[in-house]
């Protein structure tokens, strides 16, 4: 654990420097146990670090320090839960704006692209970037794409896309570089949901094909 | 009802309050006002809480018809502030009353102007806020002509003024107090060098987001970083070299570089500045910037006595 000053009211601990399904555990574990304290007045999470903001008029810099370091002594031994979410994707042509051009760079069929997508199993490393907005990884390498050269204007809302070795879903319409293969049916952000994402940190996700009746019926739009 | 009623929303005026401070493992952005300080001092001439909502008006260009009766005043940018076609002074309290008319030049120093009335607009909050997130939709969007902004009527027997002494002023170049944060040790010497020696000038991508600045590019040893929580005021060093500064508004988090996080009460004095502005940063250390924001908050988030 390394600590390191953020801004004025704010620090950030590192757990390693290398992006691992083991050092991401031990982020959520740390923002699990620290988000049950009241003390702290924002914490972010993200795949090797810990950003916490204090109330700089009560703590100096050096006791919140300590104060962290005594309250995640413990936090090693507990093994906390975590989610295994399933998740519906339709992955027509219409909405998987890239399949065929990742399968031409690729040399693969779009079949391959879209079974090679749904046979892993996703660990969500963060949520940010845009509200609801999941980070997961790793995908295939043989499906790994960098983002688009010219991002898009406009991508729809729930478009599942791939940049690098990673995956996510776009929260709402937006602009943006990832590239696209199908489109969920599913909100992402919500005030329905506990913390108003449908992900959480440390989630264990797997994408459902589903066909496009499934996916207009769920709500889907094309 | 009591309100404004929209005859101009100017170029882009948007409530805020104090932001939403909690939700970022959400991705939710904090928002809230850019400029605390003008905002603060117009809180204390309304005997508002520090807190209360307020509109943050970008530039000006806002005319307003009074419904009912009302205590406001206008805070921040120096700009022209008519009521009724006669001229009336920021930093001052007025009443107004059924069917006048207010009106917000265009500023002529510093970038936001802020009009507040007593006990605040009555507006739905959202996430615990009625701050406008313009990038994510949350909180409502920039008012526009047709709109009705709604308060409790209200009305004062005495008028309460900010001496001019005391009211912000926008010199420039603006220096930014910086305290070292992040990534400082990925950035040479010679880099630093660069950076704290050197004047740089606010570019037209400046927003409620941040302000991408121009002048002596700078360059970690590195490029990319893993993606990591932003702090407010974080100073972001992209491939291009040129620093942006990360607002209210900002990202929950980010991948780029960082030199370094410029003080919370120093960002107030950068949002209120325009393309061209000159901006010079200079480093300090940490209790001491802590007891500057320290001195902020104690002043401002006193409680009114009423």
């Amino acid at each position: 654990m390394r600590f390191e000053v953020a801004s004025v009211d704010s620090l950030i601990i590192y757990f390693g420097d290398k992006i691992s399904q083991d050092i991401a555990k031990e982020v959520r574990g740390a923002f699990f146990a620290l988000k049950a304290k009241s003390f702290f007045l924002e914490l972010i999470p993200s795949y090797t670090s810990l950003l916490v903001k204090y109330d700089f008029v009560k703590y100096s810099y050096d006791d919140m320090v300590e104060l962290i370091q005594k309250e995640l002594e413990c936090v090693n031994e507990v093994e906390i839960e975590s989610r295994e979410v399933k998740l519906p994707v339709y992955y027509g042509l219409e909405v998987g704006l890239d399949l065929k051009s990742m399968a031409e760079i690729k040399g693969l069929s779009v079949e391959e692209i879209v079974s090679l997508h749904v046979k892993k199993e996703y660990f969500v490393y963060a949520i940010g970037f845009a509200p609801g907005f999941a980070y997961m990884g790793e995908v295939d390498s043989k499906i790994a794409t960098p983002r688009l050269a010219n991002p898009r204007a406009k991508i729809p809302k729930g478009s599942v896309g791939i940049a690098d070795a990673q995956t996510a879903i776009y929260p709402k319409e937006s602009p943006g570089g990832w590239n696209i293969i199908g489109r969920t049916p599913i909100e992402m952000f919500s005030k329905d949901y506990e913390d108003f994402s449908y992900f959480k940190v440390g989630d264990r996700v797997k994408f459902e094909p589903i066909s496009k009746e499934s996916f207009i019926e769920l709500g889907g739009k094309i | 009802m009591s309100g404004f009623e929209v005859l101009n929303g100017g170029v882009l005026s948007t409530i805020q309050d104090l932001g939403r401070v909690g939700l970022a493992h959400s991705g939710i952005s904090e928002a809230g006002v850019l400029d605390e300080l003008s905002y603060g001092y117009l809180c204390k001439l309304l005997e508002n809480d520090f807190g209360a909502n307020a509109l943050e008006i970008a530039f000006g260009g806002l005319k307003l018809r009074v419904k009912g009766e009302v205590v406001f005043a206008l805070s921040g940018a120096t700009v022209e502030i008519k009521l009724n076609n006669k001229p009336i002074k920021m930093y001052k309290t007025y009443n107004a009353k059924d069917g006048d008319v207010l009106e917000v030049g265009f500023v002529t120093s510093g970038a936001r102007v802020y009009l507040g009335v007593k006990g605040g607009f009555e507006v739905e909050q959202e996430f615990g806020s009625s701050s406008v997130s313009l990038k994510e939709g949350i909180g409502g969007r920039a008012i526009k002509r047709g709109d009705f902004l709604e308060f409790k009527p209200s009305r004062s027997s005495y008028s309460c003024y900010l001496k001019k002494e005391f009211q912000p002023k926008f010199e420039t170049p603006i220096e930014l107090r910086v305290v070292k944060a992040y990534q400082w040790d990925m950035f040479e010497d010679s880099q630093k060098e660069k950076f704290f020696n050197n004047t740089y000038e606010v570019t037209n991508q400046n927003d409620r987001m941040g302000y991408r600045l121009k002048g002596e590019k700078v360059f970690p040893l590195s490029g990319g970083i893993i993606s990591e929580g932003i702090a407010y005021g974080a100073i972001q060093i992209p491939p291009h070299g040129e620093p942006i500064i990360l607002l209210k508004e900002r990202q929950t988090i980010g991948g780029y570089a960082k030199i370094g996080s410029v003080i919370r009460v120093d960002c107030f004095k950068l949002a209120q500045a325009k393309q061209g502005d000159k901006v010079k940063f200079r480093l300090v250390e940490l209790a001491e910037a802590q007891k500057s924001c320290k001195k902020f908050n104690n002043f401002f988030s006193q409680k009114v006595i009423r």
